[in-house]
């Protein structure tokens, strides 16, 4: 399957050959564990079980700069700000504004925190189908409607958009503009909005026909074959230990 | 395919006044009773909103009519029933093709009959390789050209392995190779089949018995050139003879039984 | 606006996810209730999904564009789906573009979710008001504003008084309501978009502003 996330989910690596589901606990463990770390001295270890497991995952480093792009937007926002309003020893003081020291360390918490979890992330589900990891979590116990709701979710995403971009199209040609602010421009984006919402609803109840004629709601249905190996039971082992010695470092040192 | 086969006594399908309404329209469904006998290929005509899809749907047990008996393969079908041995493919295939992934899609039906892992895997390789799309298997469905999401779509219905397929629609929006695909698969089907559509030179190609429905009436069931090539018949319910059947003075069509 | 990773202290980030699984386990219970649940969910996912394309539209507010958030009427037409929806859609904004955080997805969640469930119950008090176009544009404005105040609100504060800035309780609570201030054009317009969407369904097809 292939979207946009889902390019390099055919590389081999071991990461890539980790069962979902233990993939999906050992990684998000160690996600909670990172965001768990404040202590200076335990953010370079952070970083470097980050760059380590990343390595392993042979996702390139060009996914990984662009994919950070636009959340680091909103972090370089909070780490321009925080420096000068955070804390009450003032480190260098230019002019009206004083860089305090408190300030500054949050600062590399963050970043460093920013960085590695989403770093974590991007290995989780880069290196698995986006359809497989929702599988592994119904697997894992996520109820049956939410699992449902999400493969129908992405299944409808994009025919919905197409149709929206048809739509805004149509409505360009005939004078919609998209420059000037209009309460009669309002009120056609509202109406495509509407009529969105309308068709999508009206394509549910085929929809619904379709899944209830070839069996939806009949008990007989077979489950996911996800097995784990010893070697993923050992590996999850390894990553939730890594997890919890981050978790108990940054509290003892 | 090993579908349909199998000798089967007596109809596939068999109704006998047949009534339906929607709450705001009545008489959808007038008194419609029919008969159709295993390996017959049944196409069905008749302007919008004659009922065509209401009778499948009803057929099917999805819609419950108001009045009339419903039997398929001898059994009594009854709204709310789960029949696998009919299968019903759509107008839309972007109503049927559910699933984020062909494989899963294709396999949806069958993993709901209760069947083993290896069984569902073997059914949805035998039902795309029917329509020719093994090699679609593991697209996600949104990436589809419109004539590859009718032959999946239609991969899913078989890999039930229904007796009875129901078509609604089936040439609508295709281009002319996946149109020509679709008429080679019809006509390689083994199962029976009804097939509601405008496209009057499909059924001529791929039918050998027609029925023309309006108003929620069976107005004529017979033979396909007999009911088709009658101009009086046709215009009287917004049809019009098929190309193939007016007269030409240098004659260039053929005709497929 | 989602909050990113890396900011929120792990009790904020666990007391959301904790939130989240209640709530998330509430709205399932509720739906199990019904007569025929799995009827709705394709209604509830096909929903969803337009509602997170329509909330891509570009509604020109010189000098730029704003995109709305929608919660509110997402309440209204989804009901007990509503949380679970709002759940996945974020779940797939973190995933496919990294917008909101993964140790985030409760307390975004929370954020956008409760104040949807919120107006979900408002608009049914649109029953004893009365279902003309009025009503129901008013009732509309009211979720739209609502929806998106609500959400606003609850962002702030807990952006502001978890951020590792020791910034006294009066300053803060200025802080919050300036920004919150600052954000009322922008509920208006959410406001006013969602009483005509309103409006138009009851219009087109009344049985959407029932909530599922």
């Amino acid at each position: 399957m292939n979207i946009g996330l889902d390019q390099y989910v055919y590389l081999a690596s071991p990461l890539h050959r980790w069962e979902p589901r233990c993939k999906l606990i050992g990684l998000m463990a160690l996600i909670f564990a990172f965001s768990f770390v404040g202590n200076l001295s335990i953010l370079p270890a952070m970083l470097v079980v980050t760059a380590a497991v990343f390595a392993v995952s042979k996702l390139p480093v060009s996914f990984m700069l662009r994919r950070l792009r636009y959340p680091g937007f909103f972090i370089l926002a909070v780490i321009l700000i925080l420096p000068f309003v955070s804390g009450s020893t003032v480190v260098l003081s230019m002019g009206p504004l004083d860089l305090r020291q408190e300030g500054l360390i949050s600062v590399l918490s963050i970043a460093a925190r920013f960085l590695s979890i989403l770093t974590i992330g991007l290995v989780l589900f880069g290196t698995t189908p986006l359809l497989t990891t929702i599988k592994s979590m119904r697997a894992l116990g996520l109820p049956s409607i939410l699992a449902d709701m999400a493969f129908l979710f992405f299944r409808y995403l994009f025919e919905i958009s197409d149709e929206l971009r048809r739509m805004e199209t149509a409505m360009r040609l005939r004078g919609l503009s998209l420059r000037r602010f209009s309460i009669h421009g309002l009120r056609t984006l509202a109406w495509l909005g509407g009529s969105i919402l309308v068709r999508s609803y009206e394509r549910a109840d085929s929809v619904y026909k379709a899944m209830i004629l070839r069996g939806y709601g009949q008990a007989g249905r077979s489950q996911y074959d996800l097995r784990a190996s010893s070697r993923d039971l050992i590996a999850l082992g390894v990553i939730l230990m890594v997890a919890g010695g981050f978790i108990a470092g940054d509290i003892l040192v | 395919m090993a579908t349909g086969a199998e000798q089967i006594d007596g109809p596939v399908l068999a109704v006998s006044g047949l009534c339906f309404s929607y709450p705001g329209v009545a008489d959808v469904l007038q008194e419609v009773s029919l008969k159709v006998m295993p390996g017959e290929r049944v196409g069905i005509i008749g302007p919008n909103g004659a009922g065509k899809t209401t009778f499948f749907l009803t057929i099917s047990a999805v819609l419950k009519p108001s009045a009339g008996d419903i039997f398929v393969l001898g059994k009594q079908v009854l709204n709310g029933d789960f029949c696998p041995e009919v299968g019903l493919v759509f107008q839309n295939p972007d109503d049927q093709l559910f699933c984020p992934s062909v494989r899963d899609d294709v396999a949806f039906g069958p993993g709901n009959m209760g069947l083993s892992k290896d069984e569902v895997e073997a059914r949805v390789t035998e039902a795309l390789s029917a329509v020719g799309g093994l090699e679609l298997a593991d697209r996600p469905a949104h990436h589809l050209s419109e004539g590859e999401k009718r032959m999946v779509s239609i991969a899913g219905v078989l890999a039930m392995r229904p007796r009875l397929v129901l078509y609604d629609e089936p040439s609508a929006n295709l281009d002319i190779r996946s149109r020509r695909r679709l008429i080679r698969l019809l006509q390689a089907s083994k199962e029976t089949i009804l097939i509601a559509s405008h496209d009057l030179e499909l059924i001529l190609e791929v039918c050998s018995r027609v029925l023309l429905i309006d108003e929620g009436r069976v107005i004529a069931d017979g033979d396909p050139i007999e009911i088709m090539g009658d101009d009086e018949l046709m215009e009287a319910h917004g049809q019009e003879k098929p190309h193939s059947l007016v007269p030409h003075p240098v004659p260039h069509q053929k005709h497929f039984r | 606006m989602h909050i990113p990773d890396g900011i929120l202290p792990i009790s904020v980030t666990a007391s959301g996810y904790a939130a989240t699984t209640a709530i998330t386990w509430y709205s399932v219970h509720k739906i199990n209730q019904k007569e025929n649940p799995r009827e709705d969910i394709p209604k509830a996912a096909l929903l969803t999904a337009a509602f997170f394309v329509a909330s891509l539209i570009h509604i020109p507010v010189p000098p730029t564009s704003v995109h709305l958030v929608l919660n509110g009427l997402l309440g209204v037409t989804l009901g007990y789906f509503a949380f679970p929806a709002i759940l996945i859609g974020l779940f797939f904004q973190a995933v496919m573009f990294q917008h909101g955080g993964l140790t985030t997805l409760g307390i975004n969640a929370v954020i956008m979710g409760l104040p949807a469930l919120v107006c979900f119950y408002i608009f049914r008090l649109r029953n004893i008001a009365g279902k003309g176009e009025r009503m129901t544009g008013a009732f509309g404005f009211l979720a739209g504003f609502g929806g998106v105040g609500v959400s606003a609100v609850l962002l702030l504060v807990i952006l502001l008084t978890n951020i590792p800035a020791e910034l006294d309780a009066s300053v803060e609570r200025t802080a919050i309501f300036t920004l919150t201030l600052a954000h009322v054009p922008l509920m208006a317009i959410e406001g006013a978009f969602t009483a005509l969407m309103a409006v138009f369904l009851q219009r087109v097809r009344p049985e959407i502003l029932v909530g599922a």
